[in-house]
């Protein structure tokens, strides 16, 4: 990027971003600097990316004039930590609504192939059309700047995520890679590809340790495109650490904010995985499609359960040391580690666990590693998956495809891995689809078209205002449970004023875990502009164009037809509410009703205001 | 007067049970407030994410009453 202002506020013209369009069906390249039109594009992520999407009138993601938009934010690459966010946007093949349009979407994730993307000179890729053949795009810096070239892919057809990345690995031996797995591969079946990205931890192990960008299927529209993997090699170029910056990083790691997340052995809370604890302690925990019974089942896939058998390692991508991977190694019989089997988090754990009727730590850690190499979003796999095994339990007489039940291992595992092979469109093309052809929608756990993730949602009505999946675009899932609130006015407040920020971090490149209960308009923040890019932004500009950048997604969605009535929870949380959930009931058709107006009296006046 | 004490069962969740228990009652003076256990059990401040008074939602600085059920759990956040 260029900046020449410190005043981006006032003058954003005046900071360049580098993009590169490249036509795919020409082949032809165009790099260009842009002037930012506001701070949203200054920032980046879907800041900017939705501007883009928003001068387009997409009505199907699989058409050429859906672009795939990769994109990095202002801290990425930066030696703020955390700093390695890629973002992919685009209309999304897997969510849309029921008039049949594809919503705008956009997915991210860590790893180091944004930083080494940044590093080339790169702000921005714009992928045009289609490529008639598979190929893979290496972006690489050269004196002259940054190059973008095509290069056929026959040879990574086929593979799995890893393998991608590994066989790339032996050819660019100093880059980083953004890679499709075979379900994006096989995009006409499978809308909710996911985008993997390498770490340093996976080339150096050559074990399969992924960071993915998995919501809304960006790895099934880069396959629609022929797009099989990005390749960005450059030389690392990490600024050395100003007092200000490391002030900050020694805030982000000792400060609070990310302790949960951190390893046991430093203190820690243990990452995300620790919210099974949580999530039990009112039995809340999702347990077949999502119906928690009462009971200590899903307390076998607690940590303190699963350390008895597996050993737990905790790992970091790149530089973080906030280290919130817990990586799952099998015990070798003499007591040592074994193979690495998976990441647990707690999402894909859940929705590959104890949500399918799996409770055996070996067996989900399989479906959460398969899912990956194929290249799947664990979340839309699971529950699309789970609804499946919903319907074949009230259908014994007829169940669908291959008779999965809950619990039943062998015959889930079948599905994961025909869904990945593009040979069972029902799971691939997500739990929405299924649902309305067997026309049993009230228990399809999606909302907008998106399935949920492993917060009860009826713990979290604040699910139908998130614009990019459940718990990454609208921080109300503990506003229930963490804080106690069942009152209309917090959950209005919440989801209108102070929940909506987490969105920020999808625009300036850091993880979520930096700061996650401020968002990015802090001083922490502020400081690492200053000190980073001599830049001038007060906390209360950030937050302003956050919120711009969180209604224009909102806007969007009602520009591809949402009606307000989509705006809901599956209907099984009114029609059979679970008296399982020791959290008050709030999901209840008034509190909704209610704060349904509440909410759109807040958001439709900014709305009309904003021109996309 | 001063030296009455009330029968409090404390529950622990999560990180909190390592080198700790699961669940004990415990004896307090009247009048203890929820700090006083946190403190009391030495668990770490900054990791203490939600506290229940007989499964409802309460704070550090709430007044515990005898008989009551304390639930202390870390702190919870998505991902
Ligand atoms: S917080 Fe976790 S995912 Fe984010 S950069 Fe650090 S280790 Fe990676």
């Amino acid at each position: 990027m260029k900046f020449l202002t410190t005043d981006p506020v006032a003058v954003p013209s005046a900071v360049q971003y580098k993009r590169c369009t490249i036509d795919l069906q020409s082949g032809a390249t165009t790099l260009e600097d842009v002037p930012c039109r506001n701070l949203e594009d200054v920032l980046g992520g879907f800041g900017r990316s939705y501007q883009v999407l928003a001068e387009r009138q997409v009505d199907n993601a699989y058409c050429a004039e859906n672009p795939l938009i990769v994109n990095t934010g202002l801290l990425t690459g930066s030696s703020a930590m955390t700093g390695m966010r890629t973002y992919f946007s685009g209309y999304s093949p897997i969510k849309g609504s029921k008039k049949g349009l594809p919503s705008a979407m956009w997915s991210t994730g860590s790893g180091k192939f944004g930083a080494k993307l940044k590093w080339t000179g790169l702000d921005e890729l714009i992928f045009e059309n289609c490529s008639e053949k598979p190929v893979y795009v290496v972006i690489r810096e050269t004196v002259e700047g940054p190059q973008v070239e095509l290069k056929p892919a026959d040879q990574l057809l086929g593979l799995s995520t890893h393998d991608k990345i590994m066989a790339l690995h032996a050819e660019y031996a100093d880059a980083h890679f953004a890679v499709i797995g075979q379900a994006g591969e096989n995009w006409q079946n499978v809308y909710m590809g996911a985008v993997a990205l390498s770490t340093e931890n996976q080339l150096k192990s050559g074990e399969d340790k992924c960071r993915f960008a998995g919501r809304g299927g960006m790895g099934s529209l880069m396959g629609y495109k022929n797009i099989i993997a990005l390749v960005a090699q450059s030389a690392d170029k990490l600024k050395p650490l100003s007092p200000e910056v490391k002030k900050v990083n020694i805030n982000v790691v000792k400060g609070g904010g990310s302790t949960r997340l951190q390893p046991i052995s430093r203190g820690g809370g243990g990452g995300t995985w620790a919210a099974y604890d949580v999530m039990q302690a009112f039995h809340a925990v999702p347990l077949n499609n999502f119906r928690p019974q009462g009971n200590d089942l899903p307390e076998k896939l607690c940590r303190e359960n699963v350390e008895q058998d597996y050993e737990i390692k905790s790992e970091a991508c790149y530089r973080c040391g906030i280290t919130c991977h817990n990586n799952v190694y099998a015990k070798n019989a003499d007591g040592s580690r074994g193979e690495f089997l998976a990441k647990f988090d707690y999402e894909p754990l859940n929705l590959l666990g104890s949500n399918l009727g799996i409770h055996d730590a070996g067996q989900a850690a399989r479906l959460i590693q398969l899912g990956d190499n194929y290249g799947m979003d664990s979340i839309s796999l699971g529950v699309t998956i789970s609804y499946l095994l919903s319907y074949n339990e009230r259908h014994p007489e007829k169940p669908l495809l291959n008779g999965a039940s809950f619990g039943d291992y062998e015959k889930i595992r079948d599905l994961v891995i025909r869904a990945g092979e593009g040979e069972l469109p029902e799971i691939g093309r997500g739990s929405m689809r299924l649902s309305q052809a067997t026309g049993e929608t009230s228990y399809a756990y999606h909302v907008k078209g998106l399935e949920l993730p492993a917060y009860q949602p009826e713990t979290n009505p604040g699910y139908a205002w998130a614009i990019a999946g459940g718990h990454m675009s609208m921080a109300t899932y503990g506003l229930l449970t963490r804080e106690g609130k069942a009152d209309i006015d917090s959950w209005v407040k919440g989801i209108t004023q102070d929940k909506l920020h987490m969105v920020g971090f999808d625009m300036i490149g850091l993880c979520k875990f930096f700061d996650i209960a401020n968002g990015i308009g802090t001083q922490m923040v502020v400081d690492c502009l200053k000190s980073e890019f001599n830049l001038e932004i007060a906390t209360d500009d950030i937050r302003a164009a956050v919120r711009r950048a969180f209604l224009r997604g909102l806007a969007l969605e009602l520009r591809q037809g949402y009606s307000k009535e989509e705006f809901a929870l599956p209907a099984e949380v009114y029609e059979q509410p679970n008296g399982h959930i020791q959290l008050p009931q709030i999901a209840t058709p008034e509190f909704l009703d209610e704060l349904q107006k509440r909410v759109w009296a807040v958001f439709e006046p900014e709305l009309e205001a904003l021109s996309l | 007067m001063g030296h009455k004490s009330m029968k409090i069962h404390i529950k622990l969740i999560g990180v909190f049970r390592s080198g700790r228990f699961k669940e004990q009652s415990r004896d307090y003076p009247v009048g203890t407030k929820v700090q006083i256990v946190v403190k009391d059990l030495m668990l770490p401040q900054k990791h203490l994410g939600i506290v229940l008074i007989n499964g409802v939602h309460a704070r550090v600085d709430s007044l515990l009453q005898d008989g009551d059920t304390l639930s202390l759990l870390p702190v919870l956040g998505g991902g």
